[in-house]
């Protein structure tokens, strides 16, 4: 399993990486820690680069540096990484250039494998998809944007599974919130719903919400199979059957304390570019974290 | 769908969404290609004028590598018919495109001389530990050496300097950020001010320079800076308080942070004898530029420069080819060359007449509206567009606007040189918004004063110095 965690800033990544760390350690995964810099203008690009060279002579980093300086302070101080690389400090000399337009400096973790911090610049969009190809990564998690294209594009593009880092608060969250609609996938997702329960220690609803002209049979048939492997795993579950609107019902049972684990949807890519999915209307409207399982 | 997986279809969406402005620029060409052509117009000048229209949404937008935006210029021209292949590469390669060149690989050299250390030096001694006149003195320097030198290579020798000073006055930067606004764009401002004061300020003056020699009109570097250089003297001043009153420092005298940087700079690696040797190059191209630049072209004296440097050894190429940017050269020759279709075919001037005729009563009526309009449509195209693609592609338009040709050129580069809106028009604004020091909207607050103000103070200029000449 490998992990993509995004960051940044200093100001608003701390959510985004405490929680990203947890699911890491649930999955025991080798994790990235990356940062993306602003796009330069191609116009300007190659004379930003000779200022930042210039800028080196004098003792100062390049942009992104002190973004990874403080995710490695974060990792240090909660004892993520190796004991001895806690002692030397923020390793900038060993930030190297890998000529992929990249900066990255490999660590070694404590809770999870390997733990790499990288340094991009870019589209963002661009960038993830980019690093999320090329080091395929199973889950990408990223804080929550306020630019709406940014979710879309997020579901659309990312091939990873994608985690929205939305106002989440270590003390707040008590349960995961797993809506399950059809049984394609539901047993991944589910799977992933447990990994991250046990490492948040919470209990998980299980939520299957069907209209009027359900019959809801088969609905039951497929818990009966999910009911077994929440037993073995130890979590504490729930299960409600609802009628409703889907993405409302999701929303008002996750309300604010509830992280939502979801899989993504089953639509062909240029249906889901048109027509929207369930995943991204529920992505757009909550209030609180969001796995989306693909 | 039709065999393609999913993962296909999300490629192709995603190679979409990212070309969208590519799509939509040959959607418009395409329309304006399916227009009926004016009886006025050659189908040649109409199909350059598409040309210009796609590719300034292509600059802007930066869909597709700037590269690849000169190529598509070229080859369009071709295809299109607007001239031969010949006439094309003609004009594709030019004295402005040496200079460009030049200019870039100067850069690299003068950059790595650490002459950073002596200007600080230097500031520090005139301006003594008052903010204000740090400031000025910033803004001053950067100002008098850019308009030499180029803003870029300025911007990238003064920003540490200023950054130095500022981490010395608190390294918290939150603490700091009115002063570090003042410092890092008297650094950019001054950087544009000063550019506009000789054709080696910038390559947007050696492209005027291209298309005044087109229209049979020839300036020589001093008569250059005679026009332009008073009004330099004129803005420092006047930008330096504006900036002063937008952003009020945090620290009205900066003493010991002042020490701290003449303790840093003193403990920096002496001068040698090849750093001396660099300058006398350096001096050497100057002087060629004021007194040969008309006989040999100022791009062809630069490029001269770089050879020596080459020569003894100053610098490696794979230094100047790593920092210096292909594409932008590339794309500068390929902006020029259609200026030059645009101009030849006659579609310059048919835009002009546009212009003219539904700006015409106006331009008659009210006093300096003709100068309004040349500042206000170059000044708004260079903060967006590069300033020197701004006057690749306006310049030929403008000259045909007036019949003081001179004048018209002259305004149209000064006026190119107000990129002072945004972060990323301008090679010194970009550098200095780089340091994250700044942010965008800093440039919107600070940018419509000095904007403002500049373009007032040259219509004013203009009307009272030039006529001198006449």
């Amino acid at each position: 399993m490998k992990i993509l965690i995004a960051i940044g800033s200093k100001e608003f990544s701390t959510p985004t990486l405490r929680l990203g760390m947890k699911v890491a350690q649930a999955f025991h995964a080798k994790t990235t820690i990356i940062d993306v810099g602003e796009k330069i203008s191609e116009f300007s690009s190659h004379l930003v680069e000779l200022a930042q060279d210039q800028m080196e002579s004098w003792d100062f980093d390049p942009p992104g540096v002190d973004v990874l300086e403080w995710a490695f302070n974060y990792l240090s101080d909660n004892k993520l990484i190796d004991s001895k690389q806690i002692e030397t400090g923020f390793p900038k000399n060993r930030l190297i250039d890998d000529g992929e337009e990249r900066k990255l400096v490999y660590l070694s973790g404590t809770i999870c494998d390997d733990v790499n911090l990288i340094l991009r610049n870019g589209d963002i969009i661009s960038e993830l998809r980019e690093e999320v190809q090329f080091g395929k990564y199973d889950v990408t998690i990223i804080g929550k944007s306020r630019k709406r294209n940014m979710s879309h594009d997020l579901l659309q593009y990312i091939n990873s599974s994608v985690l929205i880092v939305n106002n989440y608060d270590n003390e707040k969250f008590n349960k995961i919130l797993l809506p399950l609609n059809d049984e394609t996938g539901m047993m991944k997702v589910a799977k992933y719903a447990i990994r991250v329960a046990l490492a948040l220690g919470v209990g998980i609803d299980i939520l299957t919400i069907t209209n009027k002209n359900d019959s809801g049979h088969e609905n039951r048939f497929k818990v009966t199979k999910l009911k077994k492997l929440f037993r073995r795993s130890g979590v504490a579950y729930d299960y409600k059957v609802e009628e409703g609107d889907i993405v409302e019902k999701i929303i008002n049972k996750a309300g604010k304390d509830k992280i939502i684990v979801m899989k993504a949807s089953s639509m062909s890519p240029i249906q889901r570019f048109f027509k929207g999915s369930i995943p991204l209307s529920v992505m757009n409207e909550c209030n609180v974290p969001i796995l989306i399982v693909k | 769908m039709l065999g393609f997986s999913n993962i296909s279809l999300s490629n192709f969406l995603f190679w979409a969404t990212q070309k969208k402005w590519f799509l939509y620029a040959l959607g418009l060409g395409a329309l304006l290609l399916s227009f009926p052509t004016p009886h006025d117009l050659q189908i040649e000048a109409k199909i350059s004028i598409i040309i210009l229209i796609v590719s300034l949404i292509l600059i802007i937008k930066e869909p597709i590598p700037l590269p690849a935006v000169a190529i598509f210029i070229l080859i369009a021209q071709i295809y299109g018919g607007v001239d031969t292949v010949d006439g094309i590469s003609k004009s594709f390669m030019s004295d402005a495109v040496f200079f460009i060149m030049g200019s870039l690989m100067l850069a690299v050299v003068i950059i790595k001389q650490g002459w950073d250390s002596r200007i600080a030096l230097g500031i520090l001694k005139v301006t003594g530990n008052k903010t204000a006149g740090i400031a000025l003195g910033f803004l001053s320097i950067s100002a008098v050496l850019s308009s030499f030198i180029g803003e870029h290579t300025v911007a990238a020798i003064m920003l540490p300097i200023g950054m130095t000073l500022i981490r010395f006055t608190s390294t918290n930067l939150s603490k700091v950020k009115n002063l570090s606004a003042v410092i890092l764009f008297s650094i950019a401002y001054g950087c544009l001010i000063g550019s506009i004061g000789t054709p080696s300020g910038g390559g947007r003056n050696v492209i005027m320079i291209n298309y005044l020699n087109q229209a049979g009109i020839s300036i020589s570097y001093f008569d250059w800076m005679v026009r332009t250089y008073p009004f330099i003297f004129l803005q420092i001043p006047i930008v330096s308080w504006i900036i002063m009153k937008t952003f009020k420092p945090e620290h009205r005298i900066l003493d010991s942070s002042v020490r701290k940087l003449v303790i840093k700079v003193a403990r920096s690696r002496a001068i040698t004898g090849r750093n001396t040797l660099t300058v006398l190059i350096f001096i050497l191209i100057l002087s060629g530029w004021v007194f040969f630049s008309e006989k040999f072209g100022l791009g062809t004296i630069a490029l001269t420069g770089v050879f020596f440097y080459l020569l003894g050894g100053f610098v490696k190429w794979s230094d100047l080819n790593k920092h210096t940017h292909w594409g932008v050269i590339i794309l500068f020759g390929a902006t020029i060359s259609l200026g030059t279709s645009i101009s030849k075919t006659g579609g310059a001037m048919w835009l002009a007449d546009q212009l003219i005729y539904s700006l015409g009563t106006f331009m008659e009526t009210i006093p300096f509206f003709r100068e309004l309009v040349v500042i206000v449509v170059t000044t708004s195209m260079s903060n967006v567009l590069s300033s020197s693609a701004t006057v690749a592609v306006l310049g030929p338009i403008n000259l045909n606007l007036v019949p003081e040709i001179l004048n018209i050129g002259l305004l149209t580069a000064m006026s190119s040189a107000f990129s002072y809106f945004t972060a990323v028009a301008a090679p010194a604004c970009t550098i200095v918004y780089s340091s994250g020091m700044i942010r965008a909207k800093d440039f919107i607050k600070i940018g419509f004063r000095v904007g403002m103000i500049s373009i007032l103070l040259l219509i004013a200029y203009v009307n009272i110095y030039w006529p001198l000449f006449n």
